[in-house]
């Protein structure tokens, strides 16, 4: 069963603030889910061989021509605050 | 007239006959929705200024109908897809009033052909969940029964087709998100091939899985809106270059009548029995067709679950990382310091499952725990493909119920997220393997809800699904429609 | 406190923004100064169903550093997701590549000042997207995403430096590499080009690594020399009075001269590494690779070697004029037009380069053209001015721009190369100095050059020189 301070130090890193009910419901779910996936270790498999998904056909390269964005506004506007039509964050934020 | 449940093809014939026009037709869809939307919360999002607009717009060019092959068909769009002046929330309160500042390519070029959006529809929150009750703006409910699930997580997508509020709809397919729904609402449901349709402008869940597909009432509008939005897009490395057939033509005139079925007697344990036997009633008509039935080894589609729910979670761990209230999206009012900032706005924004799936994901590819996990899910990925790799050599599709049961009651599974998991277990390796897979309905159970049949094929195989599903829906009959679609209300 | 006991290990990792004309993943036009948020796109702001696309030419410009680096390049590499949250990077990861960098094993040969070369290795480089600014204002934080998505090369070194002259010759070095290969501007003020230090110290003689301390925020080519120093120093200081030293980042104050503790980015550095799945695995064909190879534009090493030979310059002389791209071809300009190597050498190097450095001026912004120097140097050869005058017009050049012949004609500074003029002015100067045309006489040769000196005085220098030494003779020996 993986421990509470395991899934604080979880959510710690993906950024997600955890109520003390979600804590104990995430031990349980993770926890049983993790377990399931024990049975890929029955599986013998190499180190190289990593799935490509991408299509061989595909084009990952495109010219190196400068193509403005239109829709600037389209992009400040969903903004939670701006000033100087700069994302503005709370003076809570560190300095670094 | 009622348009509610006529094909692509029957509206195209309607507008080239000039029995009716653009704007009579998208008027009464958007009535439909008016009065029947409540009941199913498919649809997020109307807009009936602009879709009239754009359907008037039409209406001065019916000698086009001929060169726009979508020409004033209504079509409902999920809505993690972003599409500019309307919404994008992908069920989730991190995007709640999020207005797109740019159309995805699949959606661009069907507006290009003269489809006409009628709404943006409801799903489960960033597209995970297989049975739209994920959904930050609460549950869809399946026009076949109200008290029961329509599948996810491209829930309201199939809900509106399915009761006669949208000709046909876009959805995403993950793990199952397109032929799951479909199945349970009587539909067909295409996912295409990965790489055979742009991703641009879709929001991303697992970058390696997600694929773009509609949802229909017969085949021929399945390949209808597929030949309109496949294709190579400059905007995704992923896409195929290859060029895209055009189905309906060849459609036309079948090259082969009769198929091979692959079958894995041992994958197919567990299901209902009238799912079962609906199932084996479709391989008779395909048998009938001349058909044979192989029995093929499968031997990984046992840890299709395992795999998919490390890959999956690693990468939306990932892509969801974006949605901090930073430069878009919701953002908490109550952050004493930089990191609740983050925290806070995501632990308040996003729902429960999204989280959980978030969290195995981070676990995943963390420090000490990426070999054994996302490397490994990674490896027998490549096995599961080679599996069907295998398989096609024996026969030309792989196939087998879409779903274990028919459509569950809301709240019946939504305390197990893992029992809730394993309704995809047909769905999932066909996203592991990359493979187009199209659900068609072939029967009805004892309660009267829908039953599908999915063929998988080879890798950019869509012709051939076409091809058989199609020639398949001739000897099978029409499909029942659901109730809530005849009529009014 | 005893320096010469210990020495410094010092690696180097530097950050070089492409010169394409596109940020790395989308199309946004790759500039500098743009008013905030008006660079972007979905891409480079991470807005929900946005896909990166890698710029070709980015891939290249990284191609030609890896062989100007002479690294070992691989034909397969992949790009990886960098996962961390700062409000400067829209997508909450960077694409960068980890396990696989496109290139490693390089090294650069650099010039230290006591004559001697140290070869340093380049570990790798990889390819990697820029981040937004953020600033941090009294009422918050301001974010401005122009930068985001700008391509970079990271490149790291060896820790083979040891001592603050030898990491100050390496990154000139590499800044000149790049800026000759047009693969970097190399502009340390518009933050193209930046450099972060890692370094720690230990007793001479000894193998093991002392703590190493990452330096950050040395933005120019001045402070990494006095960084380093003070940083070795602080540390040298610390252990000897018992002290350990701390893992930690530190940035160069330069108001206070001294290095400072940085907040850490994130506290747990976990970034979650994994292959990027919105891109294929990145493949470099041998035929491509060839092409850019052969299509490399010439390197300093290559063109300091060339000077040389061509215009029998000294080792010193043909780095001096390499040192910058510009800087050679306007040398190159000059040689091309005066047709005189080693003159153009001379004036570049000795008039020219001095004045600019005290007018804190580039070539690029020299007011001397490179063909009016030369029209300068054609002058002198050909016997229109001495060498003497020369100098004089040239300064004039220097502070009007004009060219020379204008400047000669207004100032009236022609040789004069007439015998007849000459001559006049030789008999006025003898008729003037008697006792000394009596000296000469009398056995005193050496006063020939007095008589010189006096005619060459009475013409303002103006006189050809061999000329008026041969007819001053002439006249006094009659």
């Amino acid at each position: 069963m993986l421990s509470r301070e395991e899934v604080l130090k979880i959510a710690k890193l993906a950024r997600l603030t955890l109520t003390e009910d979600e804590i104990g419901f995430y031990q349980k779910q993770l926890t049983r889910v993790l377990d399931h996936i024990q049975d890929l270790n029955q599986v013998p498999t190499e180190k190289e061989a990593f799935v490509q998904h991408v299509p061989h056909d595909a084009e990952p390269f495109r010219e190196d021509v400068a193509v403005p964005f239109t829709n600037h506004d389209g992009l400040m506007k969903n903004a939670p605050a701006v000033e100087n039509n700069c994302f503005l964050l709370p003076a809570i934020m560190e300095q670094n | 007239m009622e348009f509610g449940t006529l094909s692509i093809q029957q509206l195209l014939s309607g507008y080239q006959k000039k029995d009716f026009k653009p704007s009579e037709v998208a008027a009464s869809f958007l009535k439909n929705i008016s009065d029947k939307n409540e009941k199913l919360n498919a649809f997020l999002q109307v807009r009936p200024d602009e879709t009239l607009s754009q359907a008037r717009a039409l209406d001065e060019k019916m000698s086009q109908v001929e060169k726009l092959p979508l020409f004033g068909i209504p079509i409902a769009i999920k809505d993690n897809f972003l599409v500019r002046g309307w919404q994008a929330t992908a069920g989730s309160k991190v995007l709640s009033g999020y207005l797109s500042p740019y159309t995805a390519t699949s959606v661009e070029r069907l507006q290009s052909m003269g489809a006409v959006i009628v709404g943006k529809v409801n799903c489960d929150e960033f597209a995970m969940g297989s049975s739209n009750e994920n959904s930050a703006f609460g549950p869809v409910r399946n026009p076949w029964a109200l008290d029961r699930v329509p599948g996810g997580s491209s829930g309201g997508s199939s809900a509106a087709v399915a009761a006669g509020l949208a000709t046909v709809s876009l959805g995403t397919d993950t793990g199952g998100s397109i032929r799951q729904p479909a199945s349970l609402c009587g539909l067909v449901g295409l996912k295409p091939s990965y790489g055979r349709v742009s991703r641009y402008g879709i929001v991303s869940y697992a970058s390696s899985l997600d694929q773009v597909g509609p949802f229909s009432r017969t085949v021929w509008d399945s390949a209808r809106v597929l030949e309109v939005m496949a294709g190579h897009d400059g905007m995704d490395a992923t896409s195929a270059k290859r060029a895209v057939p055009r189905f309906t033509e060849e459609l036309k005139a079948p090259s082969k009548k009769s198929f091979t079925l692959g079958v894995s007697r041992s994958w197919l344990e567990g299901v209902d029995s009238d799912v079962a036997k609906a199932f084996d009633v479709a391989i008779e008509f395909f048998k009938k067709m001349g058909g044979k039935v192989v029995e093929i080894d499968l031997p990984h589609t046992q840890y299709a679950l395992s795999t998919y729910y490390l890959i999956a979670p690693s990468e939306a761990s990932s892509n969801l990382a974006r949605y901090d209230g930073v430069h878009y999206g919701y953002r908490t009012q109550s952050a004493k310091t930089s990191e609740e900032l983050y925290s806070k706005s995501r632990g308040e924004g996003i729902g429960r499952e999204v989280k959980l799936r978030i969290m195995l994901g981070t676990y995943a590819l963390s420090a000490g725990y990426y070999d054994a996990f996302y490397l490994k899910a990674n490896q027998v990925r490549r096995k599961i493909q080679e599996d069907f790799e295998k398989a096609f050599t024996q026969c030309d599709f792989v196939v087998s119920p879409t779903s274990p049961s028919t459509a569950f009651k809301l709240g019946e599974k939504t305390d197990d997220p893992l029992k809730m998991y394993l309704s995809d277990i047909f769905t999932l390796p066909v996203n592991l393997a990359g493979l187009p897979g199209l659900s068609v309905p072939c029967g009805l159970d004892s309660n009267n809800l829908p039953i599908g049949f999915q063929m998988i094929g080879k890798p950019f195989g869509e012709s051939e699904l076409f091809s058989a599903a199609h020639q398949y829906e001739q000897i099978r009959g029409e499909f029942p429609v659901a109730d809530m679609a005849k009529g009014r209300g | 406190m005893s320096l010469e006991k210990y020495e410094a290990v010092i690696g180097l990792e530097v950050h070089a923004q492409l010169m394409t004309a596109s940020k790395m993943f989308c199309r946004c036009p790759n500039q500098y100064g743009s008013s905030p948020n008006t660079n972007v796109c979905p891409v480079c702001t991470g807005q929900p169903g946005a896909l990166p696309v890698i710029n070709k030419k980015a891939m290249e410009l990284g191609v030609r550093a890896a062989i100007a680096l002479n690294c070992e390049i691989h034909s397969e590499s992949v790009f990886a997701r960098k996962n961390y949250f700062y409000p400067d990077l829209p997508k909450g990861y960077q694409i960068s590549q980890y396990e696989k960098p496109f290139c490693t094993q390089g090294h650069v040969v650099v010039q230290l000042k006591t004559g001697e070369e140290k070869r340093i290795g380049i570990t790798r480089i990889h390819f990697e997207e820029d981040a937004g600014k953020s600033n941090h204002e009294a009422y918050g934080t301001l974010v401005n995403l122009n930068r985001a998505g700008v391509p970079l090369c990271e490149i790291v070194s060896e820790p083979d430096m040891r001592t603050a002259h030898e990491a100050g010759q390496y990154l000139r070095a590499l800044h000149s590499i790049l800026r000759y290969a047009d693969i970097c501007d190399g502009n340390m003020e518009e933050g193209n080009f930046r450099c972060d230090a890692n370094i720690s110290v230990r007793p001479v003689g000894t193998e093991k690594f002392g703590t190493k301390v990452e330096l950050k925020n040395i933005n120019s080519f001045k402070f990494v020399e006095k960084a380093i120093e003070y940083e070795v120093q602080r540390q040298v200081f610390a252990i000897e009075n018992g002290e350990k030293i701390i893992q930690q980042t530190r940035s160069w104050n330069s108001a206070k001269n001294v290095t400072e503790v940085m907040r850490e980015k994130e506290q747990a550095h976990d970034y979650r590494y994994f292959p990027e799945p919105d891109l294929p695995k990145l493949v470099f064909s041998s035929s491509w690779l060839d092409k850019i190879k052969k299509e490399m534009p010439e390197l300093p090493q290559q063109t300091s070697a060339r000077f040389k030979a061509a215009f029998d310059l000294s080792d010193y002389d043909a780095s001096v004029l390499t040192s910058s791209k510009e800087l050679a071809k306007y040398f190159e300009s000059v040689v091309s037009h005066s047709k005189n190597g080693k003159a153009s050498a001379n004036w570049v190097m000795n008039e020219l380069l001095g004045r600019l450095n005290a007018a804190s001026k580039e070539i690029d912004s020299s007011p001397v053209s490179s063909t009016q120097l030369a029209e300068l140097i054609a002058k002198i050869d050909s016997g229109e001015i001495s060498g003497k005058i020369a100098k004089t017009v040239f300064e004039e050049m220097f502070a009007t721009s004009k060219d020379a012949s204008s400047i000669i004609k207004d100032k009236g500074f022609v040789q004069i190369s007439d015998p007849a003029a000459l001559e006049n002015v030789i008999r006025k100067v003898i008729e003037s100095n008697p006792s000394q045309l009596a000296d000469y006489k009398a056995g005193k040769v050496k006063l020939l050059g007095f008589f010189v000196g006096q005619a060459m005085k009475e013409t303002k220098g103006q006189a050809n020189p061999a000329l008026l030494n041969e007819l001053v003779k002439k006249f006094l020996d009659s």
